[in-house]
């Protein structure tokens, strides 16, 4: 088993960096903000035990925090995944499943993924838009930046996942 | 007993997030009440640092030496313009001041954007000078298209601008071409439209009018462009005029800005602190 800590470090820094430079300076359109950073908590390892994906969310929401100038929301919106993470995972997963040290594309496939990303994302963006928004009461249009932002973020996260993911762990059913 | 206590576990990590996301909220609270702003002072200054790293690399693009000595020039010459002077000129019954008729009201410091945005519903803009350049609170930023935004806090080398693009920002404007003033605010929605109010009916307003600055505000010196009548709107049921502006800055692309120091703010504030004290 290979020590899971320098990756997820690693990837830490590495999503922290590509959100920041990156995706946060995109500026494409008000409605489409892609998100890349909730990767990491998503990409935790199965056994991480809950108290510590609620620390770890916090924390590391609160360091993107600190550069993107939104104090606390997405150390607000990590958290929550960070709590929801294990419930859904629970729901999407077939009973019997074997699981991976991680989630991992090559080993849950692109569908499971999908879904993961998929629901993980909808509930952090609207979480995060709706604090984000607190004064501002234009649900529809609040509706179209959710959803647009989700699918965006989930694009760049699959192309994240397939330049970044180990291969080894492939298995052929 | 085991149910119990398992019951009990799964309630202990709920306590623990409730109370995590309260910390967050309240982090979030007072983040937005921005003379407070503490906290956010010292990850201005680390972020900062960060970003201002990261863009020299992107500054290269933009050479940047030529860049400086060209914005450097153009704020004296800004300095030189009518809308930089007071009138100092005293009515002829008056004795005769041998300091001459103009004295400066407004210098420009020129600034760097280290970091902007542009699709929140409260745009930040970071500069890469602060208070030992000499800038403070309450002063207007502009370019050379338009206004940008005014100062709302500051680090030893650090500025932190609210956009125009803010929910908070108000700005007095005026048309150029009949001086009616009004309040300006940005839509919310587009990062190249704002909404000017409190233009009555009556006005004549076409299409295509110019907006500037009244100069009424301590922030902005007056006739500073802020951009053009896109469409207007005249409801039954409101005494003024819905109108919206296109911007004349593009927010998307900033990188050079010019502080306003208005040299007499502290008068007006001093003026301003008489008068309420009277009432």
């Amino acid at each position: 088993m290979i020590n899971q800590i320098p990756v997820n470090l690693f990837r830490f820094l590495l999503l922290l960096l590509a959100q920041i430079l990156i995706f946060s300076n995109i500026n494409f359109s008000s409605f489409v903000n892609p998100y890349i950073f909730p990767l990491f908590i998503l990409l935790l390892p199965f056994e991480t035990p809950r108290w510590l994906l609620m620390l770890i969310g916090f924390f590391a929401g609160l360091a993107l925090d600190v550069f993107l100038g939104s104090t606390g929301m997405h150390a607000a919106a990590c958290l929550l995944i960070g709590y929801l993470r294990p419930f859904l995972i629970n729901i999407i997963t077939p009973k019997g499943t074997e699981f991976e040290i991680s989630p991992n594309v090559y080993a849950q496939g692109l569908t499971w993924f999908v879904i993961y990303l998929g629901i993980g994302m909808l509930l952090y963006l609207t979480f995060y838009f709706l604090m984000e928004a607190a004064t501002f009461y234009n649900f529809l249009l609040l509706l179209v930046k959710i959803i647009l932002s989700v699918i965006a973020s989930v694009v760049f996260m699959l192309i994240f996942l397939f330049l970044f993911s180990s291969r080894q762990k492939r298995r052929y059913v | 007993m085991y149910n119990l206590l398992r019951f009990f576990l799964r309630y202990y990590l709920f306590i623990v997030f409730i109370s995590l996301e309260v910390l967050c909220f309240y982090l979030t609270y007072r983040s937005r009440h921005y003379n407070q702003a503490a906290y956010i002072n010292v990850a201005n200054s680390a972020s900062g640092k960060a970003y201002k790293i990261f863009h020299t690399g992107v500054d290269y693009l933009y050479l940047r030496s030529v860049n400086d000595s060209l914005v450097a020039e153009n704020a004296a010459l800004r300095a030189k313009l009518p809308e930089s002077r007071l009138d100092n000129k005293i009515d002829s019954v008056q004795m005769h001041d041998s300091s001459g008729r103009y004295v400066q009201h407004f210098v420009y410091v020129t600034a760097r954007v280290i970091r902007n945005s542009v699709n929140q519903p409260a745009n930040l803009i970071y500069l890469d000078k602060g208070q030992l350049q000499g800038i403070n609170s309450h002063m207007g930023v502009v370019n050379s298209n338009g206004i940008v935004g005014w100062i709302i806090n500051t680090t030893p080398n650090y500025a932190v601008v609210m956009s125009v693009l803010s929910k908070d920002f108000k700005v007095s404007a005026k048309l150029k071409k009949n001086e009616y003033f009004g309040n300006l605010h940005w839509d919310g929605i587009n990062s190249t439209t704002a909404t000017l109010e409190e233009i009555p009916k009556h006005v004549p307003v076409k299409i295509g009018d110019t907006i500037v600055t009244s100069g009424y505000s301590d922030l902005f010196p007056r006739n500073i462009m802020i951009g053009t009548v896109r469409d207007f709107k005249s409801k039954a049921d409101k005494n003024f005029l819905d109108i919206s502006v296109n911007l004349s800055t593009n927010f998307g692309n900033l990188s050079y800005v010019y502080v306003v120091k208005n040299l007499k703010r502290n008068e007006i504030l001093t003026l301003d602190s008489l008068t309420n004290k009277n009432d």
